[in-house]
C-alpha cells in the first residue's frame, strides 16, 4: 500500500504547511527536551562513566542513529518497525532488516492524535497516532512495515490507524497463553508473520540466518543481564542511564549495543570494586511496574525520583520497554528450523508480563517477576505507573498490591498523561513516597 | 593362574573407572556451552553404561554359553566369582539394566523377574521352573526383586532411565540422528501422553495376569491354556509373556551376538512353537514391536520411555504416595522466579508437562525420567534444582554466562 | 528553644510556633496571590503573639504544596508525614489520619511512632476535596458553615455525582430546579465526597482509631457523613486545619534537638 495513495480509514485531510508548522515546533521542542534530560541526568550523576556517552548519542532521535538507517535504506535494506515486544527481532535480523520500536514517548504530538483518537485512550497510542500524521519520528517514518501487536484495545485499533501509512501486520497474542491451543495459534500467528517478512525483505530467512539472528540477540540478552545484575547491588548506576540504555537497544544495531554494554559493564565493575556509588547507598530502591515509559520525552517520573529530596534510585523495573525487553532468552533445544522457530514464538508469548494475559490464577507470572526481581534487587517500594486511559495496567492495581502488602514492601499508585503540567502533583506524591520508604529504612535500621 | 586373572580383571575395571571419570572431568572441562554440557555427559555416561551392564563382555572370559540359561553366565563368574569370591544367588536385578535372555541372569531386568517368579518358581528344589538349577528359592527371589526394585527407585527414583538405560540411549540416537537429518519432531497431544502414562499400569497388571494365566499349571494344578503345560509348544515363550513384545530384547541379545558373547547360530536356531519365525530370543512381536518403536522415536522423542512397564514399575516406588514422601531424587521449581517461558516443556524428550504446568515445589512425575535437561536449559538462576535428600545437587543457571 | 512548622497551604498560611514540645502561637493567613508575603507574614504575627522575635526561631521546617515559595525553611518535610506525626502525637492511638485540604485530601496509614506505611493523595480533580464543598455551596446559595447544619436536617436523600467539580455544580442546580429541598441536596454533596473519600481510604485499609484533620474537618456535616460511613468514631482535634504545620513542628524539634547534638 504505498503512501497517501489509497483512500483512509482515519486519518483526516490536513494540508501539508500545517503538518509541516507542527512538525517543525515539535521537532524542535521535542530536540530541546532531550537535551535537557539528558543534562539533568548528568547533573544528578556528575561522575557518569565514560561509557554512557555513546548512548547518549543513540538516545538522540535525530543523531547518528538515524543517519545510519537512512545509509542503510539507501543502500537496500528494509526497516521493519514494531510497537509491542511481542514481535520476533530475530525474525526481522534473520531477513537481514533492521528492527526499530515505534512506540512513541514524545509529549506533544498526543494533543496531535487526539484529533483521530479520543482523549481518553491512552496516550501511547495517541502520540503515536500523532507522530505519524505529523512524520516526527525519523524510525517510524523509515520503517517499510509495521508489526503491530493486538495486546490491548489501543493496540488494536492503532494498528489500523497505521494501516492507513503503511503495511501493518497485526500479531495477535492469544489471552490465555498457556492453553495448548495458544501455542498452536502463535505459532501459526509468527509463521505469516515469518512468510511477509521474507517476502518485504526478499530475503528468505533459512536456518543459518535464523541461528545467527538468534545467537546475536543471545548475546544482547547476556550484556542486558549482566547490566541488570549490577543493578542489584549498592547503586553503582543511577536508575535513568541503565534505563536509556534498556531503551536504546529497541533501535540501536544490536551488535554494536552488545559490545558497548558489555564495555559499560567492565567499568561499572571496576567502579564496585572501588566502591564509587553513584548516589548515597542508603537511597530508597524503587521500581517502576506498569505502563511503558518511552524516552525521549516521557522520562517524568524517572527524573522526579532520583532528583527527589530525598533521592530515590530506581534498581528495577517491570516496563516492556525496560528490564522485561531482552531479559529472557530463546532457548534452542535442537538447532534446526522447526525448533528453532518454536523457540522464537514460546519466547515472545510465554514469558510475557504483560496484563493482555489472563489465567486462572491472575497473571501470575506478572506477579512472580515482581515478587522475584523485588527480592534480587532488594526493592524498598515500588511505584505503580499508570497512564489515564491504559485499562489493563490500572485494573491488575489491586492485584499486584496485594501481593505487595503480604510481602510488606510499599507500593503507590500513580497515574499521569502525557503532559507537563502534573509534574507538581506528581513530585509531592513521589517525595512523599520517598520519606515514606526512608523513614521506614530508618526506623527499620 | 586364576589370580592373574583376578590381578588382570582388576586392572581392566581400574581402566574402566578412569576412562569414565576422566571422560566426565572432560566433559565438564571442555564443554562450554552451558546448554550442552550436562546433555554431552548424559550421553558420555550412557555410552559407557552399555558395555558396563554387559560387564561380562569386557572383564573376564569370553566363553561362549554352552546352552545360555543354564549354568553360569560369563558375568556371574566374573563379578560373583572371580571378584567377590563366590557366584551371586542369581537374580539380583538392578532396574532397568541387562535383558535377563541374552546369557546371564545377574543383573536383570525386573520385568523378567516379576513375571517369571510369579510362574514355575513358587516350588522350591529342582526340577522346577525351566529345569534350572537355582540356588536360591522363589520366594525369596520375588523379595530380593521387589526390595531392590523399591530401595532402587527410592534412592534414585527414574534416574537409571535418563542416564543409563540403553534403549533409552538407543532413542536419544535416533533423536541425533533425526536432527542431523534436520528433520522435526513431532509432540503427541498432552491427552494421549497421559492415556500411554496410565496404560503403563494396564500392561503390567494384564502381563502379570498373563503370567499366572499362562502358568496355571505349574501354580494352580489346572491347564487353562493348551500347550502351557511344561514342556508343551507354548511352554517356552509364555511364561515371560511381556518378553515375547518388549523391543528390548532383541537389541539385547544382537548386542551380544554382535560381539560374540552368544552363538549367533544358536540364538537363531532354537526355534518352536508358533513365534518362532525370528527365532527362540526374539520372537516376531518383539521385531514389529521393535520396528514401530524404532520409527516412532525418529519422530517422537523417547516415545516408549511414555509407555515403558520398567519405567513405569520404577515410577510407582519413587511417584507415588507414600513412596513420593521418603524418595530422594527429585526436580525442585521455585515458582517465584520461574516466568513460564516454557523452555522446560519444549526441551522435555518424553514431553512432561508437569515440570511447566506445576506452580512450584516438587515437579517430578512417574513419567519424569530425570534426564535433566529441564534444568539445565532453564535460563533463570536457581530456578529449577535437582535434590538429593532436599540438598541442591544442579541448579539452572544464567546459561547465557559463559563463565 | 523555639521551632516553628509552616504549613504552605493552597488556601491559607498555617504557622504553629512550639517551645519546649508546647504551642505557644497559631496563626492562618490566606494565602493570597503571593504565597511568600502570605507566608513572611503568617510568621511575623505568629511570633507578634508569641511575643517573642522572628529572629529567636530555631529552626522552621515548612510543608504543603507552596514548599518551595517557603521565606524560611530549614528543613522540608512531606504534608504525609506532617499529618502522620501530629495525629500520633495529638492521639497516640491513631492509625489512619484523612486529611481534606482545600485542593488535597489525603489518607494515611501510620504506625504507633508516627511513621507512614502507606497514603493516598486524591486524584488530580480537585473533587475530592474541599474546593468541592465550596464550589457547591456556591451553587447551592448557601453559606459554606451553614450548609454542614442543612445536611443534619435532611429527611431523605438523593445522589448527586462527585466526578468533577462543574459537573456536580449543574447537578445541584437541576436538583434546585427540580424543587428538591436544600437540606437533602446538602446532604448528598457531603454523602458524594465521603464516598470519594471512602474508596481512597478502602485503597489502603481501613485500622482504628481514624482522625480527620484538615480545614474540612472543622465542617459537622461531613464528619457526620463520614462517621456514618465508616461506621466508626472519628477524632476531630482542636485545631485540625494546623494539623500540618503542627507536624511540621514537631519535626522541627527532633530535627533542631539533633542538629544542636550533632553541633556539640
Amino acid at each position: 500500500m504505498p503512501e497517501g495513495k489509497s483512500e483512509k480509514k482515519y486519518v483526516p485531510e490536513i494540508s501539508e504547511k500545517e503538518l509541516q508548522e507542527l512538525r517543525e515546533t515539535i521537532k524542535v521542542n521535542s530536540i530541546k527536551l532531550m537535551n535537557e534530560y539528558l543534562e539533568r541526568i548528568r547533573k544528578t550523576w556528575p561522575n557518569r562513566p565514560e561509557n554512557m556517552k555513546y548512548f547518549d548519542e543513540i538516545a538522540n532521535f535525530f543523531g547518528v542513529r538515524e543517519k545510519e538507517i537512512r545509509e542503510a535504506k539507501d543502500e537496500g535494506k528494509k526497516v521493519i518497525g514494531y510497537t509491542c515486544m511481542f514481535a520476533p527481532i530475530e525474525f526481522i535480523l534473520a531477513a537481514d532488516a533492521i528492527p526499530v520500536r515505534v512506540s512513541s514517548g514524545f509529549y506533544d504530538p498526543a494533543k496531535v492524535g487526539s484529533r483521530i483518537v479520543p482523549v481518553e485512550v491512552c496516550p501511547i497510542i495517541r502520540s503515536t497516532v500523532g507522530v505519524k500524521m505529523i512524520g516526527l519520528s525519523p524510525f517510524l517514518e523509515y520503517s517499510d512495515a509495521i508489526i503491530t501487536s493486538l495486546t490491548c484495545d489501543g493496540m488494536t485499533k492503532l494498528s489500523e490507524i497505521l494501516s492507513d501509512y503503511k503495511p501493518v501486520w497485526s500479531l495477535c497474542p492469544p489471552r490465555v497463553k498457556d492453553a495448548d491451543q495458544a501455542a498452536l495459534f502463535w505459532r501459526q500467528e509468527l509463521k505469516v508473520l515469518k512468510e511477509n517478512i521474507e517476502k518485504l525483505t526478499g530475503n528468505r530467512i533459512t536456518e543459518k540466518k535464523l541461528s545467527e539472528a538468534i545467537k546475536k540477540v543471545q548475546r544482547a540478552t547476556e550484556a542486558f543481564r549482566r547490566l541488570q545484575k549490577i543493578r542489584c547491588g549498592p547503586p553503582v548506576i543511577m536508575g535513568r542511564d541503565a534505563m536509556l540504555v534498556n531503551q536504546t537497544i529497541m533501535w540501536d544495531d544490536i551488535e554494536r549495543w552488545t559490545m558497548k554494554t558489555i564495555e559499560l559493564c567492565n567499568e561499572l565493575e571496576r567502579r564496585i570494586q572501588a566502591k564509587e556509588w553513584a548516589c548515597p547507598p542508603d537511597a530508597p530502591r524503587i521500581m517502576i511496574t506498569g505502563s511503558p515509559i518511552f524516552w525521549p520525552d516521557n522520562w517524568k517520573l524517572p527524573n522526579l525520583i532520583e532528583e527527589a529530596k530525598p533521592q530515590g534510585v530506581i534498581v528495577a523495573d517491570e516496563l516492556c520497554s525496560g528490564d522485561r525487553f531482552l531479559y529472557d532468552p530463546v532457548g534452542v533445544d535442537e538447532w534446526i528450523m522447526h525448533d528453532m522457530f518454536n523457540a522464537v514464538a514460546d519466547r515472545y508469548l510465554l514469558p510475557s508480563t504483560c496484563p493482555c494475559f489472563t489465567s486462572e490464577d491472575g497473571n501470575e507470572d506478572r506477579v512472580n517477576w515482581l515478587i522475584s526481581r523485588i527480592k534480587e534487587r532488594k526493592v524498598d517500594g515500588v511505584i505503580y505507573y499508570i497512564y489515564r486511559g491504559c485499562m489493563l495496567y490500572a485494573m491488575e492495581y489491586m492485584r499486584i498490591k496485594r501481593v505487595l502488602d503480604k510481602m510488606g514492601v510499599p507500593v503507590y499508585y500513580l497515574d499521569t498523561d502525557y503532559t507537563r503540567e502534573d509534574v507538581g502533583q506528581i513530585k509531592t506524591r513521589v517525595e512523599a513516597f520517598l520519606e515514606m520508604l526512608k523513614s521506614r529504612v530508618e526506623v527499620e535500621g | 593362574m586364576a589370580e592373574i586373572e583376578i590381578i588382570q580383571n582388576i586392572i581392566k575395571a581400574l581402566i574402566i573407572v578412569s576412562i569414565v571419570l576422566l571422560g566426565i572431568l572432560g566433559i565438564l572441562i571442555w564443554v562450554k556451552d552451558k546448554t550442552k554440557k550436562v546433555s554431552y555427559l548424559r550421553l558420555f555416561i550412557q555410552l559407557i553404561s552399555v558395555p558396563l551392564i554387559f560387564l561380562g563382555l569386557i572383564i573376564g572370559p569370553f566363553g561362549l554359553p554352552q546352552y545360555p540359561p543354564v549354568g553360569n553366565a560369563p558375568r556371574d563368574i566374573v563379578i560373583g566369582t572371580k571378584i567377590f569370591g563366590r557366584p551371586f544367588p542369581d537374580g539380583l536385578p538392578v532396574p532397568i539394566l541387562a535383558c535377563w535372555y541374552p546369557s546371564g541372569r545377574t543383573v536383570t531386568c525386573p520385568a523378567w523377574q516379576m513375571q517369571a517368579y510369579v510362574y514355575p518358581f513358587w516350588r522350591e528344589g529342582p526340577g522346577f521352573g525351566w529345569g534350572v538349577l537355582y540356588t536360591t528359592p522363589g520366594i525369596e527371589r520375588l523379595a530380593i526383586v521387589i526390595g531392590l526394585v523399591v530401595v532402587v527407585a527410592l534412592l534414585l527414583g527414574r534416574f537409571f532411565c535418563g542416564w543409563v538405560c540403553p534403549f533409552g540411549l538407543y532413542m536419544d540416537l535416533l533423536s541425533r540422528l533425526r536432527t542431523a537429518l534436520k528433520k522435526p519432531y513431532k509432540s503427541l497431544p498432552k491427552r494421549a501422553n497421559i492415556a500411554l502414562r496410565q496404560s503403563r499400569y494396564i500392561i503390567i497388571a494384564v502381563f502379570m495376569i498373563l503370567s499366572v494365566m499362562l502358568g496355571a499349571k505349574d501354580i494352580l494344578g489346572v491347564e487353562l491354556i493348551q500347550g502351557t503345560e511344561r514342556g508343551g509348544y507354548l511352554y517356552s515363550y509364555l511364561s515371560a509373556p511381556y518378553c515375547q513384545v518388549c523391543p528390548m530384547r532383541p537389541l539385547c541379545v544382537l548386542a551380544e551376538v554382535s560381539i560374540g558373547a552368544m552363538n549367533a547360530t544358536f540364538v537363531f536356531s532354537h526355534t518352536t512353537g508358533i513365534f518362532y519365525e525370528a527365532g527362540y530370543y526374539i520372537t516376531s512381536i518383539n521385531m514389529i514391536v521393535l520396528a514401530i518403536t524404532t520409527v516412532g522415536a525418529l519422530v517422537y522423542r523417547r516415545l516408549w520411555c511414555r509407555i515403558c512397564p520398567v519405567g513405569a514399575l520404577t515410577g510407582i516406588f519413587s511417584r507415588f504416595p507414600p513412596f513420593k514422601r521418603v524418595s530422594l531424587l527429585r526436580i525442585n521449581k521455585d515458582e517465584e522466579k520461574c516466568t513460564k517461558c516454557g523452555i522446560c516443556k519444549r526441551v522435555c524428550p518424553p514431553e512432561v508437562t508437569e515440570v511447566y504446568e506445576l506452580k512450584g515445589g516438587d515437579v517430578t512425575t512417574s513419567a519424569c525420567i530425570l534426564c535433566l535437561r529441564c534444568i539445565e536449559m532453564c535460563p533463570y538462576e536457581d530456578c529449577l534444582r535437582l535434590e538429593f535428600a532436599h540438598k541442591p545437587i544442579f541448579k539452572s543457571r544464567n546459561w547465557l554466562e559463559k563463565t | 528553644m523555639i521551632v516553628a512548622g509552616l504549613d504552605m497551604g493552597v488556601q491559607n498560611v498555617k504557622v504553629v510556633l512550639l517551645r519546649g514540645g508546647e504551642v505557644i502561637s497559631r496563626n492562618l493567613v490566606p494565602s493570597g496571590f503571593n504565597l511568600r508575603e502570605a507566608a513572611e507574614q503568617a510568621l511575623k504575627e505568629a511570633a507578634e503573639n508569641a511575643k517573642i522575635s522572628i529572629k529567636e526561631i530555631d529552626h522552621v521546617t515548612a510543608t504543603g504544596m507552596g514548599v518551595d515559595l517557603a521565606p524560611r525553611a530549614d528543613s522540608t518535610i512531606s504534608m504525609i508525614s506532617a499529618d502522620a506525626l501530629a495525629a500520633v502525637h495529638l492521639h497516640p492511638a491513631t492509625r489512619t489520619v484523612i486529611d481534606i485540604g482545600a485542593e488535597e485530601s489525603r489518607v494515611i496509614s501510620c504506625d504507633e511512632k508516627g511513621v507512614v506505611l502507606d497514603f493516598t493523595i486524591n486524584e488530580r480533580c480537585a473533587a475530592g476535596a474541599g474546593a468541592f464543598l465550596e464550589a457547591m455551596a456556591r451553587a447551592l446559595e448557601v453559606d459554606l458553615k451553614d450548609m454542614g447544619y442543612l445536611s443534619l436536617e435532611a429527611q431523605g436523600t438523593v445522589s448527586i455525582s462527585a466526578t468533577c467539580v462543574i459537573f456536580g455544580e449543574s447537578d445541584v442546580v437541576s436538583l434546585i430546579h427540580k424543587q428538591t429541598p436544600k437540606q437533602e441536596i446538602a446532604r448528598a454533596i457531603y454523602d458524594a465526597l465521603a464516598e470519594r473519600i471512602m474508596s481512597m481510604i478502602h485503597r489502603i485499609g481501613l485500622k482504628p482509631d481514624v482522625m480527620l484533620v484538615g480545614g474540612v474537618a472543622k465542617d459537622i456535616g461531613f464528619a457526620t457523613t463520614l462517621r456514618r460511613k465508616i461506621g466508626l468514631d472519628v477524632i476531630i482535634p482542636e485545631y485540625p486545619e494546623f494539623a500540618g504545620a503542627f507536624g511540621a513542628a514537631l519535626y522541627a524539634v527532633n530535627k533542631a534537638r539533633r542538629e544542636k547534638h550533632n553541633g556539640q
